[in-house]
């Protein structure tokens, strides 16, 4: 019994004996998950407010006399006149690698089922980017496994590279390839016991997506063994608009924690159309001035701040990254429209998707024309460089030479072989879906095409011949494609050692 | 009542005219009211229930509220008083409240800012840390 006591006396002088302040507000209107609160004068900007029984909403307009807030989660218990507190905390998602493999909310609460996330580490949502001091240029590369991306728009860990395009021309699929690279280089790298290879975690953000997809993206990369490199942020269509507007900056926040613990993360942002409207419509319930198409004047900032977090840091800093993948779904291929012109804009490149290759079988349906990488070249391996580096111009010389070959009959063998090269090139680019290629066999193939050896072959032949000689070089002749992965560039001796396996191989297959 | 920007620009103004030194001048108020009513300017209802309600925040926010579970003996009131006035300085407008449902202690409400020591309030506070 004594015992009994004593605990409870030791629980009572625990408490606080002291009288703290505390700053409270009474709720004046609520509605569309919009709440106004008089009061609440020392409310600061994106603080949290404690509504009672576990609400809790987010200052974001501070008003002469009262204070606009969006509640996360069920608003509908909310009275008006109710007593609102300030919290003094800023919103904070948890972020560390007990969230790999998980599927969460945009607070980052766990959506799988798959019991509470013990992390010890939170981050606020809202951040400032690493200021200039602290980068580095980018310089290591992203195996996105897709062969068109990796030799002609490379992609850089710290780049932020915009996959824009039609709806349904195979956005997410690009960023699905990406996770399932990365899954296997990291797992290669794991078994091979590779210290010095910098794992890559990935960060999926769907925003306004239907659930559907959402579930059948888990479903991918679960079969492909992804998940454990990976979280997945989900604010679907059914979410409401304040997690939308708040889901990509609470897995920039996740991504930021690898950067700044001197690891490499990559994050899609999928997709940045839904999440400008989300905001919209945040903005235009906050009463907030509204401005081209109904967008709020700071659409343009909402984007920025969050892309610019996306930074390779120098090695004082630890070294570490986080790539970004935005995602923007246009319409009718329009790219002059306001979201995308602002995305554009604010990003090292851009992977441009086209309904008409698409459904012409060229998938991934890239536009070469189109797409760019403007800092990507500098983290691209030699070896690529060496067989990637006229693709891009002999693909666009195939280009404007097939719309003009359509007309003419006599082509002088010049041009011929131009169109021919082209017409492989455009073959050897088509790759099916959730399929990564690894890095040196995409240049074995590239140096192959580069090197007339596949000139022979009939185009409708290539894809075919192109899987049976990646099955031989992998499965026969293991140890060239060792030392292409070893030395990142074709030297004579080990461009002599490939011929020499691709012309044997020509001699067998048929 | 939908309240149009410029009625509210020209409450704010009234209200603004009513202020002396940071403190609201009751009597100034009053002649306000009622030179609108007599003027009946356009959408003066509108300004005047934006005046009202500049004119309930402010009066709340230099109003203090002690409640106490029982009656506060005057002494104990005189140095509530000089805290308060202290710390907010002079001006402010004390309402003493006997509340039974703390228990015990005082809780003070001065505009935004609750000190809250009574018995209810820490009861609060244990049942939201468990």
């Amino acid at each position: 019994m004594s015992t009994l006591l004593q605990e409870i006396e030791a629980q009572i002088s625990g408490l606080k004996t002291g009288v703290t302040r505390q700053n409270v507000g009474t709720v004046r209107e609520i509605g569309d998950g919009v709440a106004k609160i008089e009061g609440l004068s020392d409310a600061m900007l994106n603080e949290m407010l404690d509504f009672g029984d576990g609400v809790i909403g987010l200052a974001l307009n501070l008003e002469e006399t009262e204070v606009g807030a969006i509640i996360l989660g069920d608003y509908t218990a909310i009275k008006e006149g109710q007593e609102v507190k300030t919290t003094g905390k800023l919103l904070q998602v948890p972020v560390g690698k007990e969230l790999l493999g998980r599927v969460v909310s945009a607070l980052g609460q766990p959506l799988d089922g798959k019991g509470p996330i013990d992390a010890k580490t939170f981050y606020p949502v809202e951040k400032i980017a690493p200021g200039i001091i602290k980068r580095k240029s980018v310089s290591q590369p992203v195996q996105t496994g897709i062969m068109a991306v990796d030799a002609m728009i490379p992609i850089g860990r710290g780049q932020r590279e915009l996959i824009i395009g039609d709806r349904s021309t195979g956005k997410t699929t690009i960023g699905i390839d990406t996770i399932i690279s990365q899954a296997r280089l990291n797992r290669a790298a794991e078994q091979a016991k590779d210290a010095s290879y910098r794992p890559l975690y990935c960060i999926y953000v769907a925003i306004g997506q239907k659930q559907s997809n959402v579930a059948r993206v888990v479903a991918v990369l679960e079969e492909a063994g992804a998940m454990p490199y990976t979280i997945i942020v989900d604010a679907s269509a059914s979410d409401s608009a304040t997690n939308q507007y708040l889901a990509p900056f609470a897995g920039c926040a996740m991504g930021e924690w690898f950067m700044d613990n001197a690891m490499d993360a990559l994050i899609i942002y999928d997709d940045l159309s839904k999440h400008a409207v989300a905001y919209r419509q945040v903005s235009l319930v906050l009463k907030r001035p509204s401005g081209r198409e109904a967008y709020p004047g700071d659409v343009f900032y909402l984007h920025s701040r969050l892309l610019e977090r996306s930074a390779r840091v120098s090695e004082k800093y630890g070294n570490g990254s986080l790539t970004g993948l935005p995602i923007i779904e246009t319409q009718a291929g329009d790219v002059s429209a306001y979201i995308p012109t602002n995305v554009i804009s604010i990003t090292d490149g851009q992977i441009y998707l086209e309904t008409d290759l698409f459904y012409q079988g060229i998938r991934p349906a890239i536009s070469v024309g189109l797409s760019v990488s403007r800092v990507g070249s500098a983290a691209q391996i030699k070896a690529m460089k060496q067989v990637a580096g006229r693709v891009k111009l002999e693909l666009a010389q195939y280009r404007e030479l097939a719309a003009f070959a359509q007309f003419g009959s006599d082509l002088d063998p010049k041009t011929q072989a131009l169109l021919e090269r082209g017409k492989r090139i455009v073959e050897v680019f088509k790759q099916p879906q959730y399929n990564p290629i690894a890095v040196e066999v995409q240049a074995a193939v590239l140096w192959t095409v580069q090197n007339n050896l596949m000139d022979d072959v009939p185009v409708e032949k290539i894809k075919d011949f192109q899987y049976k000689l990646t099955e031989y070089l992998t499965s026969r002749k293991g140890a060239v494609m060792d030392k292409i992965r070893a030395e990142k560039a074709f030297s004579d001796p080990l461009a002599n050692e490939l011929k020499a396996a691709v012309t044997e191989f020509k001699q067998t297959y048929r | 009542m939908k309240i149009s920007k410029q009625a509210r620009r020209d409450a704010r103004e009234l209200f603004r005219t009513c202020m002396v030194r940071d403190a609201l001048d009751e009597n100034r108020a009053r002649q306000a009211v009622t030179g609108v009513i007599q003027k009946k300017p356009r959408g003066y209802v509108a300004v005047l229930s934006h005046f009202e309600r500049l004119i309930r925040l402010e009066v709340s926010r230099r109003t203090a509220t002690v409640e106490s579970a029982t009656a506060l003996p005057p002494q104990e009131q005189a140095l509530i008083q000089g805290d308060l006035t202290r710390q907010y300085g002079a001006g402010l407008a004390f309402r003493f409240i006997e509340n039974p449902a703390l228990i015990g202690g005082v809780r003070i409400q001065v505009g935004g800012d609750v000190y809250n020591g009574s018995v209810q309030g820490r009861l609060e506070q244990l049942g939201s840390q468990n």
